[in-house]
């Protein structure tokens, strides 16, 4: 049995998902095979309702397929139950929101802190990993800050070591440049390099910016719910 | 199919060991939970002050309602003696006249539920002269709870006082029109010397009150006095007992027909109670307790909808937030203990704050009615206000909380 020890950290095998619309079957995905492994950057492009959203939600664990198989760290996580696949998501996972969804009313600090609380770490062990995450973003200095307060780039690199706070193995990052002027996009994008050279982690990035692509060690495009090497 | 469980990812390495820190999380979530509704405290400020209003009235009423009923049971009195109770023992065809012992009346007074108890003794036709006129009328021989029992006092002068009564002073209180045919006024009769049987009597003050009506052609005698100087003054056959609220006329009644019976014969013995009176009195405040009641009860049940309504809304437009939560790896009873949190936060601050208003309510009845606040007041109140919150917050909580609880993150996530 794989126990996450190996470099494999993503294995999608013949994965497919259909909706229903009313007597019509649309097939979204169609036999989908990808692996990534730790330390590696994959970016799935493609335009809009090429079921870049499904994929994503899938590889979130959000919603099941239809058909086929899906591991992370050798974990078939599609036979969890509700409750094991949250905590498979807290304990490995790790999401960037395109619109740098922070919480609002709160302050950077509650914002990294809140996954600390889902997975039971110990008060006096939450300043350090936050801090620790911050400084991988180089936002520590804005600790106290309230979230409204800051810049669209701010807040996205707040998002990135939010992401990263709880030392997971994969991190899925949804459009995150987004909503970023080039200068910021950049700055994000080095940031998700380092930490992926740095941290080992598997990242998968779903965007249909080139220049963001352009970034990641591999690139694919799904297109018509096939996914393909770019 | 989903049927792989968290302990057995963690039984086979996959997860690290749960940190046993249940408790933590919930310490947390709980802090979340109040930081989030001071944040957001304008949308709360409507339903907590009806809550805390409602709270303030029931914990006033339920603390009060004794008191409350014991004032408006001397006010409702004065129009029928619903509270008063009378014993009496007839005369039996070729029996002696049995009285009341003082053994007897001491016991009576010990009956729970028993306000005070008025003895008298009576003789009928009694005359007095007065320039060269006589005068006849019944003479009543009591003691000082008798003006407090019947709620009498005094329209002219003054009523015996305890001094009269333990020093048998020749003293007489005269009903108004009594006064008015010997004296020619009420209020010139006070000062006044009435002679009856040798014995000159220093008229004190003219009975008035609501029940006065028909005792104005009586003369009051202390009855010591009575009993030391009146001649053919009736033994103490008749008796009369007001009891705390109406509440209590019924087993005080049964009661004292049983006391009576153990302590002396009790012959020829009849209770009377105005069963009618107390009825009516029972009905006018049911109706109002009901109302007050039912006030309360809207408030506080408008409350508990104003929450239920703000957390539904609440779920809705924070879909995004519990979406993302859930991504962030909260499990469905993570949102659910937050929500129900929340809601819980809202009702035991306005319950708190309802208290605080229920004390100074109660406070200021008491001033009031002259009463004294219960002991544990302030106990009885938080507890009432921790018990009601509780209830309430779940009640209008739990719903809002489980809907959130289980949302669907791919829905939530795609929510606008």
């Amino acid at each position: 049995m794989n126990n996450g020890h190996s470099d494999r950290v993503i294995d999608i095998r013949h994965l497919s998902k259909t909706y229903a619309s009313g007597s019509e079957q649309i097939k979204v995905l169609k036999d989908i095979n990808l692996e990534v492994n730790r330390g590696e950057m994959l970016a799935i492009m493609g335009p809009s309702g090429s079921g870049k959203s499904t994929m994503l939600f899938i590889l979130g664990i959000f919603q099941p397929p239809t058909s086929g198989s899906y591991t992370i760290a050798g974990v078939d996580v599609l036979n969890l139950n509700r409750d094991a696949q949250a905590v498979f998501r807290r304990e490995k996972m790790g999401f960037v929101f395109q619109s740098c969804d922070l919480l609002e009313n709160s302050t950077v600090y509650e914002n990294l802190e809140l996954p600390l609380i889902y997975t039971g770490v110990k008060r006096h062990e939450r300043e350090h990993k936050i801090m620790e995450a911050l400084q991988r973003v180089n936002l520590e200095h804005r600790v106290r800050q309230p979230s409204n307060r800051l810049s669209g780039g701010e807040r996205q690199r707040v998002s990135i070591a939010r992401a990263l706070v709880n030392e997971p193995e994969f991190i899925l990052a949804d459009e995150p440049t987004g909503q970023l002027d080039k200068d910021n996009s950049e700055r994000v994008m080095d940031y998700f390099v380092k930490i992926t050279e740095e941290a080992r982690v598997a990242m998968v990035i779903v965007t249909h910016d080139a220049a963001t692509a352009e970034r990641c060690t591999r690139k694919c495009l799904l297109s018509d719910g096939v996914l393909k090497p770019y | 199919m989903a049927n792989k469980t968290l302990q057995s990812l963690r039984a086979e390495g996959f997860l690290p060991k749960d940190r046993g820190t249940r408790l933590l999380r919930f310490s947390d979530l709980l802090r979340i939970s109040f930081r989030e509704v001071v944040r957001k405290r304008r949308r709360y400020i409507g339903v907590m002050a009806a809550i805390a209003l409602g709270t303030a009235g029931l914990i006033t009423i339920v603390t009060m309602g004794r008191d409350l009923k014991a004032n408006l049971n001397n006010d409702l009195d004065l129009l029928g003696g619903a509270t008063i109770i009378a014993a009496h023992f007839d005369l039996q065809m070729g029996d002696r006249q049995e009285w009341f012992r003082t053994g007897t009346i001491d016991a009576i007074e010990k009956i729970p539920g028993v306000k005070e108890v008025t003895k008298s003794r009576f003789r009928s036709a009694a005359t007095t002269t007065f320039q060269e006129k006589v005068y006849g009328f019944n003479l009543l021989g009591v003691d000082t709870n008798y003006w407090s029992l019947f709620s009498f006092t005094p329209r002219y002068g003054r009523l015996f006082n305890d001094a009269d009564i333990s020093e048998g002073r020749k003293v007489c209180v005269l009903g108004q029109d009594l006064a008015k045919m010997i004296f020619g006024s009420p209020e010139g009769a006070v000062g006044q010397m009435l002679n009856l049987d040798n014995n000159l009597y220093t008229v004190v003050g003219i009975i008035g009150g609501v029940r006065a009506a028909d005792k104005t052609l009586m003369a009051f005698l202390p009855i010591t006095t009575a009993q030391a100087r009146v001649p053919n003054i009736s033994e103490l056959s008749s008796l009369y007992v007001r009891c705390n609220t109406w509440d209590d006329v019924a087993p005080v009644a049964a009661a004292l027909e049983k006391t009576i019976t153990t302590y002396q014969p009790s012959k020829g013995l009849r209770i009377q109670v105005g069963w009618e009176p107390l009825k009516q009195v029972q009905r006018v405040f049911w109706w109002v307790s009901l109302f007050i009641y039912a006030s309360i009860g809207a408030t506080l049940v408008l409350g508990g909808f104003g929450i239920w309504n703000i957390m539904m809304a609440a779920v809705t437009a924070r879909t995004r937030e519990i979406g993302l939560k859930k991504a962030m790896g909260a499990e469905d009873s993570d949102i659910l203990w937050q929500f129900l949190f929340e809601a819980l936060c809202v009702t035991f601050s306005s319950a708190l704050l309802g208290v605080a208003l229920g004390m100074v309510g109660v406070q200021y009845m008491c001033r009031s009615l002259g009463t004294q606040p219960p002991e544990g007041l302030f106990a009885i109140c938080l507890l009432a206000g921790l018990i009601f919150a509780a209830v309430l917050g779940v009640g209008s909580g739990l719903y809002p909380s489980i809907r959130a609880s289980r949302m669907q993150v791919v829905d939530a996530m795609r929510y606008e």
